[in-house]
């Protein structure tokens, strides 16, 4: 077993191939020599859709390597005519051919599948396992299913596809990232108001290639405006991805210690292993174009209601007609600036072609291997003025002199540009207000009065983010099975982000606002690992495995940013300028972390024959953002596994291929804060006792036990394969307590200061995972199906606020007065709104307080404050007959609960269809774009659009059971505020089914291509974000807030329809 | 045999791990309210007028405590510390089914949307804290000023807790039938006989305008138990002034009255009790909605050839069922009806 030394390999199943191979050809005896011909044939890979051809496969004879098949699958030997061939490839099960005088013989190698579970391996904890012995939660989705479908953030095409893993691609705009939580959302804080109030993110920890990135740092989510959006895993394009692993409970995540607490997510680019360079192009173009959007009623029919409603719903007709003459734009109708019917929506969005393309070349075998690749996704987006392009060059080398001795290199370089319009990216609120404006306005120009168009689409932004990863990766082996490793990384990130908002929109003066950021990380660990085992009958029976390491790491990002105003025209855009004043220029450092992170860590593994695993995991952690008297963190996780089919009673059993129990706990840890709430932020002030004077910003009380955020899991498992892998099932249930999440607390003035950083707040996710795969099809049918479905059931409760409050309200200050409600023992996020029980028919619905005889009312005893016929029923929570801030009720929770998807792949011959879809069920949604429009009816003489009364059930005289009140009662919306937004009228159920994608492969004939001289073609159509299943009744359930909140500046998810062409020369 | 056994292990191996999980969940906190300690009465002493309808509203402050609260008044006794039967014990009172609007065309359609149910007489509202003091109290069963009344507490709860707050107080006045009152609220007797009128425009027959405070009284006079409402106008010497004097006045929306019976010494309506039947505004009230108003009009051709629009307004409230009688007096000089 001299191979054993390479488990600790990124690619250790390639060995396991090439030992099992080695294996069975020792178990043969002799040849028998015959009449020599000359074979020749071409070697497919049957695990592609396309079934590309395989250059770099060996062809043995009796164990000898006789021959590798060139850059085209194909091989020429000379042997026996009665020889065996035997055709092995890397992560390929081997082939064997009997000759027989043939002398052509072409060989499809598959993916072993009738062994996957036993080989395939689990990175997680920074070492590779057979999933065997693997004792955590984990999930790996091959980089093949991520093809063929551009996109500029990859996580994204991960929706549906992992149990647990929450995607919902909240937002279209290109290059942004959706949000992502692993099992639950961690983090309970809310920022902002209104529309633009969101959830602090908790993405999980992303490991490219052994390198942790960190997602959740500075200004990479886009709703802070003051730097560009751009998330540190889009850099890696989709066709570099080799796999994704994503790792759920803390078993798998422990030595990931110090930000691991989120979950992690790893992502393996792909190695040369070719010994004939390759050349493989792929590239697509791709058109986008405008999902449905939001229904308005346009020009005269606009005008005619407005008309209508005033004439019929005012105090008096003489009134109504004063009204209606003193509002130009209803009386003035032939006025040409009043005569129009623009579609404003229109103005925003457009179709674009977009096109990515990568070339990469690569080569080698396991001792030399390279791979170069470039790539340039050029992606234009759909609203005006925004955009995405990204270009990057991607090189890795491997290189292995000795048995004893390997050495890894990379280097990532991209650069990402983008374009924001006159938003962050993710909302764009010129968009919203000049897409909400009145149909009778006329077109967009300079002379327009909707200035918020003229912004969205002349406002100049541009970003760009440079990124530049190098990392060193050596493994020497000192002794046998013992090894020592160091990795060391390096990554600069600068970000510019440049605003440029023309004269015309800022009084006759241009203003230019210039953000740039500086981030560096460096990266190192050293680790040692060793490997033993003790046979008992001949077999290795007890093994044992040991690794270790120490992990170092320094992060620094400092931001400055500066508004220049008053610049003297739209051509000067240089850096200003003579501004008025240092205040006027508002400039500074806008953000600044430097963060340094040391971690001690081992992991201790044991297994029995494979049966029974132990794993032992601990790990050591000092931060510096954790105040001085915290100190270092302790996390240990331990987890078992029982491989019950190992077990000899169940060794009969010829249908079960595998099957497992797992159970698990480990707590992970993530930083909190920065430097200055555990140290507190000092200034110089002015000169005491002839000595400078230090004072401390007593605007934050530094503490000095500040604790990072511990996330602790329970897991437990059950995976099941039948069979002969035509089923297999994995369940996961697991308990998740996050402790110790930062919020900042507002201190009693008598301490004079103004508050404290504190971790006192707990929430708790707990859950269920499923994730199904069927293969009914028989194998040697020339179709092939495989179903899969994943499904996770999350439940989140509050379970701690500070100083042992029960509850809390977040109080929602903008118009929406959408608050959110933290109750213990609930789910964290409430929505906290008034509880809309439909539409008074009549007026003697109205109740009556039996003392008064008065009928229920808002506010003051005015005769137009009391409720009516055509008003919406709200609850009168505490009965006193009038409504009020106290009759809010905690209604629905913004979180989805229920995600999955289905995935379909059909194979035939060299055809392929794919169909992917995911789903979210419970989760509620605040529709805000439909409130605001109905709200607008309540001020007919202002422009605004209007929603086609006649798509919603609306009141409209007595009697009618209605779910929307009467719109057409102006004078008196703004005191019975019909349409509020903070009423669970607006919020409706989010579940949806979506069609992520349909993608058909088909390969060319290879005799056609090669005349050409390429050696694999294939095409591929793909058709992504389809469309939905949903009772939602605004455009798009997916695209709204992380608090559920839809809005009309959020930025629609294009449909997507791909044709990509994929050439290997 | 053997199978059986190990098939009996892997279920309970998992019938343990689901045991695991589903005990993790008893650790979460249950999702109960709370009641916060800055929940508050903002008023400890209530003082309502014996014989209406008493709402004490905005009396009570939320704080952090969860909605929906119970409220609940406990251990209500005298000031001496016995107990108080009659503030526990449920009288007939009547309540309002339907919103009252001013539109109602006759005394039997008001009445329908009135109805007589069995209340304690001071009541909490049971989710908001407001008190009530429904009309039933009379002076005859409560102690009213200057006794020192009554005292209670009151429990507050929601499944999170409970909360007493003590020695809350009730001091009612005793009854003053009707508004403005000539009454003295504590002592209940009038120290004087008549009320002002809101509104006078009327020139004396000897040429002065009349003034509102001294020269025009109003009285209140209740004959008896019926239902109606008498308007006379009487003149210095307290002989009556014909009602059709006051040619200009809208008698049919005067009052929310019914079967108007006008002759040349009174004005008389049947109508329900109480005078505005509520707050609720109607033609037949102050803008407020608070008050019934009514105003006697008269035009004339004033000195100087020009239109005088004469008029005497009163805004009033009845309380107490009956047969009402209001006078206005003209205690200095008559009003002049004719031309000048």
């Amino acid at each position: 077993m001299e191979t054993n030394r390479f488990k600790q390999n990124v690619f250790p199943m390639k060995y396991f191939y090439t030992i099992a191979f080695l294996l069975i050809l020792g178990c043969q005896s002799k040849t028998f020599a015959q009449q020599k011909i000359t074979v020749t044939g071409v070697v497919y890979d049957g695990s592609t859709k396309s079934k590309q051809t395989l250059p770099g496969a060996t062809v043995l004879v009796d164990g000898k390597v006789v021959a590798q098949t060139g850059s085209e699958g194909s091989y020429r030997v000379t042997v026996n005519s009665d020889a065996v061939l035997t055709f092995s490839y890397i992560g390929f099960q081997p082939v064997r051919e009997k000759v027989n005088n043939r002398t052509v013989i072409n060989v499809t190698l598959t993916e072993s599948s009738d062994t996957k579970l036993k080989e395939v391996t689990i990175t997680s904890g920074y070492q590779t396992k057979t999933k065997t012995l693997n004792t955590s939660s984990a999930v790996t989705i091959s980089g093949k299913e991520l093809q063929g479908q551009p996109a500029g953030d990859v996580i994204s095409l991960l929706q549906g596809k992992v149990p647990g893993l929450n995607i919902q691609n909240n937002t279209g705009a290109p290059g942004f990232r959706g949000s992502v939580t692993i099992r639950g959302i961690s983090n309970i804080n809310v920022s902002g108001e209104g529309n633009s109030s969101f959830l602090t993110p908790t993405s999980p920890l992303y490991v490219i290639d052994g390198v942790p990135v960190d997602d959740n740092a500075d200004y990479s989510y886009g709703f802070q405006p003051a730097g560009p959006g751009v998330s540190p895993a889009s850099q890696i394009p989709p066709e570099e991805i080799e796999d994704i692993t994503v790792l759920k409970d803390a078993a798998a995540t422990a030595l990931y210690g110090s930000r691991g607490a989120y979950g992690v997510i790893l992502i393996t680019t792909k190695r040369g292993n070719s010994k004939v360079p390759v050349i493989r192009y792929s590239g697509s173009a791709f058109l986008s174009t405008v999902p449905q959007l939001r229904s308005v009623i346009g020009g005269k029919d606009e005008r005619l209601l407005r008309i209508a409603q005033i004439l019929g719903n005012d105090t008096s007709a003489y009134n109504a007609i004063d009204k209606v003459n003193n509002t130009p734009f209803l009386s003035d109708s032939l006025n040409a600036y009043y005569n129009n019917s623009t579609d404003w929506q229109s103005y925003f969005y457009r179709p674009t072609v977009n096109q990515t393309h990568n070339v990469n070349i690569s080569g080698g075998d396991m001792r030399f291997n390279y791979k170069v690749a470039l790539g340039v996704i050029d992606q234009s987006g759909i609203q005006q003025n925004t955009g995405y392009t990204r270009y990057n060059l991607n090189m890795n080398m491997g290189y292995q002199p000795s048995d004893k001795f390997k050495l890894v290199g990379s280097l990532y370089n991209s650069i990402q540009k983008q374009q924001t319009g006159s938003g962050n990216g993710l909302q764009n609120e010129g968009v919203a207000t000049g897409g909400s404006s009145s149909s009778l306005l006329p077109a967009p120009s300079l002379y327009s009065s909707v200035n918020s168009v003229l912004g969205a689409l002349t406002t100049d932004n541009d970003s760009k983010v440079l990124n530049t990863t190098a990392t060193v990766n050596a493994d020497y082996e000192v002794l046998k099975n013992f090894k020592i490793g160091s990795y060391l990384s390096y990554t600069g990130v600068s970000s510019v982000k440049d605003n440029f908002s023309p004269a015309a929109l800022n009084e006759n003066q241009s203003q230019y606002y210039t953000y740039n950021d500086r981030s560096t990380t460096l990266y190192n660990r050293n680790q040692l690992s060793y490997f033993y085992s003790l046979k008992e009958k001949g077999e290795d029976a007890h093994n044992f495995s040991l690794f270790a390491f120490s992990e170092l790491r320094s992060s620094f990002f400092k931001a400055d940013a500066i508004l220049n105003q008053q610049g003297v025209n739209d051509q000067l855009r240089g850096p200003l300028t003579n501004v008025t004043s240092y205040i006027s220029s508002l400039g500074g450092t806008v953000g600044y972390t430097d963060l340094r992170t040391i971690a001690f860590a081992g992991a201790f593994s044991y297994n029995y024959k494979q049966k029974y695993v132990v794993d032992f995991n601990y790990r050591i952690d000092g931060l510096s953002s954790s105040g001085p008297n915290s100190g270092y963190k302790k996390n240990p996780a331990i987890s078992v596994k029982w491989n019950f089919n190992k077990e000899q009673f169940l060794s009969k059993l010829k249908w079960l291929d595998y099957g497992d129990f797992r159970l698990s706990y480990g707590s992970n840890i993530t930083p909190n804060g920065g430097i200055y709430d555990a140290y507190g932020k000092y200034y110089g002030g002015e000169n005491y006792n002839n000595s400078k004077s230090v004072i401390l910003d007593t605007s934050l009380l530094p503490n000095l036990s500040l604790e990072p955020t511990k996330a602790t899991t329970y897991n437990a498992g059950f995976d099941l394969g039948l069979f002969n892998n035509r089923f297999s099932l994995a369940f996961d249930t697991y308990y998740k307590q996050t402790d110790n999440i930062l919020k900042n607390k507002d201190l009693s003035a008598t301490t004079s200061f103004g508050g404290i950083s504190d971790t006192q707040i707990s929430n708790v996710n707990y859950g269920w995972e499923f994730m199904v795969t069927g293969r009914p099809l028989n194998s040697s049918s020339p179709f092939k199906l495989s179903l899969t479905g994943t499904l996770a059931i999350n439940r989140e409760v509050l379970a701690q606020l500070p100083d042992g409050l029960r509850e809390r309200i977040y109080d929602d200050i903008a118009a929406q007065d959408q608050d959110t409600y933290y109750r213990l023992g609930l789910n964290s996020l409430s929505n906290y709104l008034y509880n809309t029980k439909g539409v008074y028919a009549t007026n003697r619905q109205v109740p009556v307080d039996p003392l008064t005889g008065l009928p229920y009312r808002v506010g003051a005893k005015n005769i137009l404050n009391y409720f009516r016929a055509g008003d919406p029923i709200f609850t009168d929570l505490d009965g006193n007959y009038v409504l009020d801030e106290n009759d809010k009720v905690i209604a629905g929770n913004s979180q989805p609960q229920i995600t999955g998807g289905f995935n379909t792949l059909l194979q035939y011959k060299s055809w392929s269809l794919e169909i992917n879809t995911s789903f979210t069920l419970q989760r509620d949604i605040l529709n805000n774009s439909l409130a605001s429009q109905f709200a607008n009816f309540g001020n007919p003489t202002s422009m605004g659009n209007l929603v086609p009364l006649s798509q919603y059930n609306v009141w409209a005289k007595p009697g009618d059971v209605a779910a929307y009140g009467n719109p057409l009662d102006f004078i008196r919306a703004s005191i019975i505020n019909p349409f509020r937004y903070s009423q669970t009228l607006f919020q409706e159920d989010g579940s949806y089914l979506k069609l992520n994608s349909v993608k058909v492969y088909y390969t060319l004939p290879q005799n056609f291509t090669s005349k050409y001289g390429m050696n694999r073609v294939s095409v591929n159509a793909t058709a992504s974000n389809l469309g939905f299943i949903t009772n939602y009744s605004g455009p798009n359930p997916e695209n709204v807030t992380t608090l559920g909140r839809d809005y009309p500046g959020g930025y629609p998810l294009a449909k997507q329809f791909a044709f990509g062409l994929n050439i290997e020369f | 045999m053997k199978n059986i056994k190990y098939t009996l292990q892997i279920g309970l191996a998992l019938l343990g791990s689901v045991g695991l999980f589903s005990s993790c969940k008893k650790n979460l906190p249950d999702a109960r309210l709370s009641i916060g300690n800055d929940s508050q009465f903002t008023q400890y002493v209530y003082k309502p007028v014996l014989g209406r309808n008493t709402l004490f509203s905005n009396n009570f402050q939320f704080g952090s405590s969860s909605r929906p609260l119970d409220f609940k008044i406990v251990n209500m006794r005298t000031f001496t510390g016995e107990p108080a039967p009659e503030l526990t014990a449920f009288y007939p009172v009547m309540v309002w089914k339907q919103a009252y609007d001013g539109t109602e065309k006759s005394i039997a359609e008001i009445d329908a949307k009135r109805a007589l149910e069995n209340h304690q007489l001071f009541e909490i509202r049971p989710h908001s804290g407001e008190f009530l003091m429904w009309a039933a109290a009379n002076s005859n069963q409560i102690k009213a000023q200057p006794d020192s009344g009554y005292v209670f507490d009151v429990e507050m709860s929601n499944s999170g807790g409970r909360k007493y707050y003590q020695n809350l107080r009730l001091l009612p006045f005793k009854e003053r039938p009707y508004e403005p009152s000539n009454l003295d609220p504590i002592i209940g007797q009038g120290p004087n006989v008549s009320v002002s009128p809101s509104g006078v425009n009327i020139t004396g027959e000897r040429g002065q305008p009349l003034n509102a405070g001294t020269d025009v009284r109003v009285v209140f006079k209740r004959n008896g138990n019926g239902n109606s409402l008498t308007f006379k106008f009487s003149d210095t010497l307290s002989n009556p002034i014909d009602p059709n004097k006051f040619a200009a006045t809208d008698w049919a929306n005067l009052v929310h009255g019914f079967n108007m019976v006008k002759t040349d010494k009174y004005v008389k309506f049947d109508a329900a009790y109480p005078i505005p039947l509520s707050t609720y505004p109607t033609k037949y009230t102050t803008l407020s909605g608070s008050q019934a108003r009514v105003v006697f009009r008269f035009n004339r051709q004033a000195f100087g050839n020009v239109l005088q629009q004469c008029f005497v307004a009163l805004n009033f409230n009845i309380y107490q069922q009956g047969d009402w009688e209001i006078t206005f007096q003209f205690l200095r000089d008559k009003p002049k009806f004719d031309n000048d």
